[in-house]
């Protein structure tokens, strides 16, 4: 899954809006059920890994002498 | 030959003549510093006050602060958040003295702060004028409160990737990178140092070339932090520079400032978003991260509970069937009292199939009766 938060974000909305109006039939739920799942994964491993941890920029600008 | 003086004679006539004019009197003086030497082990200051007419300099007279005093200077770098040096204009209350080898002095006994603090003010009343004089699209004051540009830009929902702008080895860099390091909720950050000289003459320009930098690969970062830090740095002006705090305005980053002063909100600082210290722009920044997976916790219980509801709904209304179901049972019938009668086997539905002289069956709860039809008529309804 690659999402941004905001992608991942609209589309657990957008599942809660529809089971909350009753827009979810029985026999499609197993399946909304594993995406909001996915989704949700998603958000808590993505806040909590990183690639990079820290870095300095490289470039000109960097003052060597200091 | 004239009549001759020794030279402490001379001397001591001057020191006389001193003392009936000035002893036991002091004075205020507004003058400009030049020459200052701070001692802080001994808790000394040697400097010059001096007047000019142009760039000529036509009075000057050494000044002085013992220990005594001394706490006027650093009272002073602790309001203005400036140090006390070369080009200050000060008011203060001195007394004059006279040492016959050391010559003439003013000693330094009070610095009057109000009029240091509000020439401070003063330069930055003009620069924030001016800020919001030239920059209308980007800078607005109301109720007291500068929006900027950049303090309007919407932060993103989560805040990972940090450009750190900082001093190198500093407290403010070390605090930042501790408070995000060690986050209570395990969060992942990646931090970019843009590192430069905070403090001194040069350093707002270059604090301005780090910002051009990172705007040159702005895709890769969410907000922009600038921290210095540190309890005996004193010098701000860099973040009250005109250029620097129109550049932070204008960024299309969000810039989070902890500059880290009690008194002192420098200009930047009202240009963009303002904590107090480097930790609290590190604690804000994880603040932020938690307020959103708490949303996402919300929406988790939400979305479940009511997926509970709809499973449980589901379950009731099958209860429900089976209910009805069961009450309709032949056997619930008989149960009942009611009776169930057939001709060869078959439930009679079509009463026009049976005839007097028809062999018919009534099944009771624990008995069949067997008959045979002798009569039949109509079956109105007593309604």
């Amino acid at each position: 899954m690659n999402l941004t938060y905001n992608e991942a974000y609209q589309q657990l909305s957008t599942l809660v809006e529809q089971i909350e109006d009753n827009e979810i039939q029985l026999d499609t739920l197993a399946e909304k059920v594993a995406q909001a799942k996915e989704l949700i994964a998603f958000c808590e491993t993505k806040l909590r890994t990183i690639d990079n941890e820290v870095t300095q920029a490289l470039g000109d600008n960097n003052p060597k002498d200091l | 030959m004239p009549q001759q003086l020794k030279l402490s004679e001379l001397v001591n006539e001057i020191e006389d003549a001193i003392q009936n004019r000035f002893a036991g009197k002091t004075f205020w003086i507004t003058a400009e510093i030049t020459d200052v030497k701070k001692q802080t082990d001994k808790r000394w200051c040697f400097l010059k006050f001096i007047e000019k007419e142009g760039n000529l300099i036509t009075t000057e007279m050494k000044g002085v602060f013992w220990s005594t005093t001394f706490y006027n200077v650093e009272k002073f770098e602790q309001l203005t958040g400036k140090p006390f040096a070369s080009g200050l204009q000060i008011t203060c209350n001195v007394r004059v003295r006279f040492h016959k080898r050391f010559g003439i002095d003013l000693e330094v006994l009070e610095i009057d702060h109000s009029y240091a603090l509000g020439k401070l003010a003063l330069e930055k009343d003009l620069t924030l004028e001016r800020l919001l004089k030239e920059n209308p699209s980007l800078i607005r004051l109301e109720d007291g409160q500068y929006f900027t540009y950049n303090k309007q830009i919407t932060l993103p929902l989560v805040m990972q990737k940090i450009a750190l702008v900082t001093a190198p080895n500093s407290d403010g860099q070390r605090d930042f990178k501790q408070e995000i390091a060690n986050n209570q909720y395990g969060y992942a950050f990646a931090v970019t140092e843009f590192l430069t000289q905070i403090q001194g003459d040069n350093s707002s320009k270059l604090i301005v070339q780090q910002l051009q930098l990172i705007q040159s690969q702005m895709e890769k970062f969410d907000l922009v932090v600038i921290v210095r830090g540190g309890g005996s740095q004193t010098d701000f002006k860099p973040f009250d520079d005109y250029e620097l705090s129109k550049y932070v305005a204008a960024f299309p980053l969000p810039v989070f400032t902890g500059i880290g002063h009690d008194r002192n909100t420098s200009i930047v600082d009202m240009m963009a978003r303002q904590h107090k210290t480097p930790t609290k722009v590190a604690s804000s920044i994880v603040d932020h991260n938690y307020n959103f997976e708490s949303t996402i916790v919300n929406l988790k219980e939400r979305f479940f509970g009511n997926a509970e509801n709809l499973v449980e709904k589901a379950k009731e209304t099958i209860r429900q069937l089976k209910r009805t179901v069961k009450a309709y049972s032949p056997s619930s019938i008989l149960q009942k009292g009611y009776a169930i009668i057939t001709i060869n086997d078959k439930i009679i539905i079509d009463p026009k199939k049976v005839h007097p002289g028809s062999e018919i069956k009534t099944l009771l709860r624990d008995e069949i009766i067997f008959s045979t039809v002798t009569k039949k008529s109509n079956n109105e309804p007593d309604l």
